[in-house]
């Protein structure tokens, strides 16, 4: 079984010294803007990708650079914002015990200069992963990795990635009865199956053949998913980044993602995502059961009393009721106080 | 001046004079009218209170799958309805209305959050109604409704302290 099962962060962009040991099920993290919940998700994603695929071999800093996109490529600048230099840590472990360590400065500039050990051995055994973005990009497919190959556009190479994993060819052959199932419920809520024609994917029906930039962008997402699963990307022991899956979803839809997001987990899929949304966390609160393998992680800024805010820390916990702080739950508090006062005229005072 | 309603116990200054309504001692036409459990005063207006509590520890089990059915029914927000409806005629009728009513219900789930109390009290809003209809009424029936649990209550009625006796008695020894 392949997954993280610890990551450590010095010094990272908004973490001064971070530690989480993942669930080998379901991660989910929450907090306000700005407190890093992608950056957990695009590191880890970064580790992965160099132990397969295409970017296997290459080196850590250009994939950690090509996946954040910091102005002018200075991979320095995800360095955490002193007034003095100061050294950013990214340690990874997986199942297994394997360690991977990457350290850089401020001043590091160029990717060949991040320090990288044990590289040589956290490549040998492949990390399956995807690294499923906020914006859908299948409908942009067509002609994009040629351009991103051209670099015409500057733009973070998860994009481009989730694009030539969707690309790869369908799997032959029967399904297991897991994934059988997984790829049914997937296909009762898109009501249909992708198709590709030369580069463009098309949601196939009873109706005939509609090429994705008609279809709605939360459907899409759940097709990018049905694909993931068909081609193989997602596989007992591959790792799933999700970022917002609630984008572009009609809450009646969550109840279908998250259902798709266990039943991958029970596939064996370690599930990274991040979450602004209620009825997301409320449906993993509802629909976890003692077989659930889930996590949630609260990241937020420490005060500390000289400085307005400090650096972002985690709090755990495998219950949603043991989410704390909750800042989507205390967003909602504040709006219901709201409505009582309202309700009140202003009083009872 | 305390008020107590099975494991809860809420403290109002005593000018709210908070009055037990639902009790067939004194309210006269308990066999045919509902009630609900307590009116008290506050800046001129009225307020009627119910209280729903399936988290009482001492609560039994087919009470709490009872409450549970009526709760994910419209049951429930019938009761309540209907409680408020009547307890509106009684005081009208008695002539003990003094300003804005408004309706409060403390409801003890610890699985309601604020988006389901939301959601409870627009149900609640719609059922009684709050709305006035154009024309017709030249006087307001209820001026707001509100399901609060312990929590939102603590928030924002903080003036009248709430808490559970058993947790104080467990405390104490």
């Amino acid at each position: 079984m392949s997954s993280i099962t610890r990551l450590w962060l010095q010094n990272f962009t908004a973490f001064e010294n971070l530690v989480l040991s993942p669930s080998p099920g379901i991660n989910v993290l929450i907090g306000v803007n700005g407190t890093g919940k992608t950056h957990i998700l695009k590191v880890l994603y970064a580790a992965c990708a160099i132990t397969e695929g295409e970017d296997k071999d290459k080196p850590f800093g250009l994939k950690l650079r090509n996946v954040f996109n910091p102005y002018n490529g200075a991979v320095g600048r995800l360095v955490r914002r002193k007034n003095v230099s100061s050294t950013a840590k990214i340690q990874i472990t997986r199942a297994g015990g394997e360690r991977f360590l990457a350290v850089f400065s401020n001043h590091t500039k160029g990717v060949e200069d991040i320090r990288t050990y044990r590289k040589f051995f956290w490549t040998q055994k492949p990390l399956l992963s995807a690294f499923i973005p906020v914006k859908e990009m299948l409908a942009l497919a067509p002609g994009l990795i040629a351009i991103s190959a051209k670099r015409e556009w500057s733009i973070e190479e998860i994009y481009v990635d989730i694009i030539k994993k969707a690309y790869l060819p369908l799997l032959t052959g029967p399904a297991g009865r897991d994934r059988k199932a997984l790829l049914g419920a997937l296909e009762n809520a898109i009501e249909g199956k992708v198709i590709l024609k030369g580069e463009t994917f098309f949601l196939k029906n009873k109706q005939g053949e509609l090429e994705f930039p008609l279809l709605a962008e939360g459907m899409r997402k759940l097709a990018l998913i049905w694909l993931l699963i068909q081609n193989g990307s997602l596989t007992k022991g591959s790792i799933l980044f999700w970022d917002e899956p609630e984008a572009n979803l009609n809450p009646s839809l969550m109840e279908q993602v998250v259902k798709v997001i266990f039943k991958l987990q029970e596939l064996g899929v370690q599930v990274f995502l991040t979450t602004h949304n209620y009825v997301l966390l409320k449906q993993f609160d509802l629909q976890a059961s003692k077989k659930s393998a889930i996590q949630y992680v609260s990241l937020f800024r420490e005060p500390v009393a000289s400085k307005p805010t400090g650096p972002v820390v985690a709090k755990v916990s495998d219950t949603y009721s043991g989410i704390d702080p909750n800042d989507i739950s205390g967003t909602l508090d504040r709006l219901y106080d709201e409505e009582v006062k309202r309700s009140f005229g202003g009083g009872p005072k | 001046m305390a008020f107590r309603e099975g494991d809860l116990e809420i403290e109002f200054p005593d000018h709210a004079a908070p009055r037990r309504f639902d009790d067939p001692k004194t309210h006269k036409l308990a066999r045919c009218m509902k009630a609900v459990d307590c009116i008290f005063e506050w800046n001129g207006d009225t307020y009627f209170l119910e209280i729903k509590d399936p988290d009482n520890p001492k609560a039994q089990t087919e009470g709490k799958e009872q409450f549970l059915r009526e709760f994910q029914s419209d049951v429930l927000t019938n009761k309540l309805t209907y409680k408020y409806r009547d307890s509106f005629l009684y005081e009208y009728a008695s002539d003990r209305i003094k300003g804005k009513i408004h309706y409060i219900v403390l409801l003890c789930m610890k699985q309601l959050d604020s988006y389901l109390l939301s959601s409870r009290s627009d149900e609640l809003r719609k059922s009684i109604p709050l709305e006035r209809p154009n024309g017709p009424w030249q006087n307001s029936f209820v001026s707001s409704c509100t399901v609060l649990n312990i929590e939102a209550w603590k928030r924002n009625l903080a003036q009248f302290p709430v808490r559970r006796v058993s947790d104080v008695a467990r405390r104490a020894t």
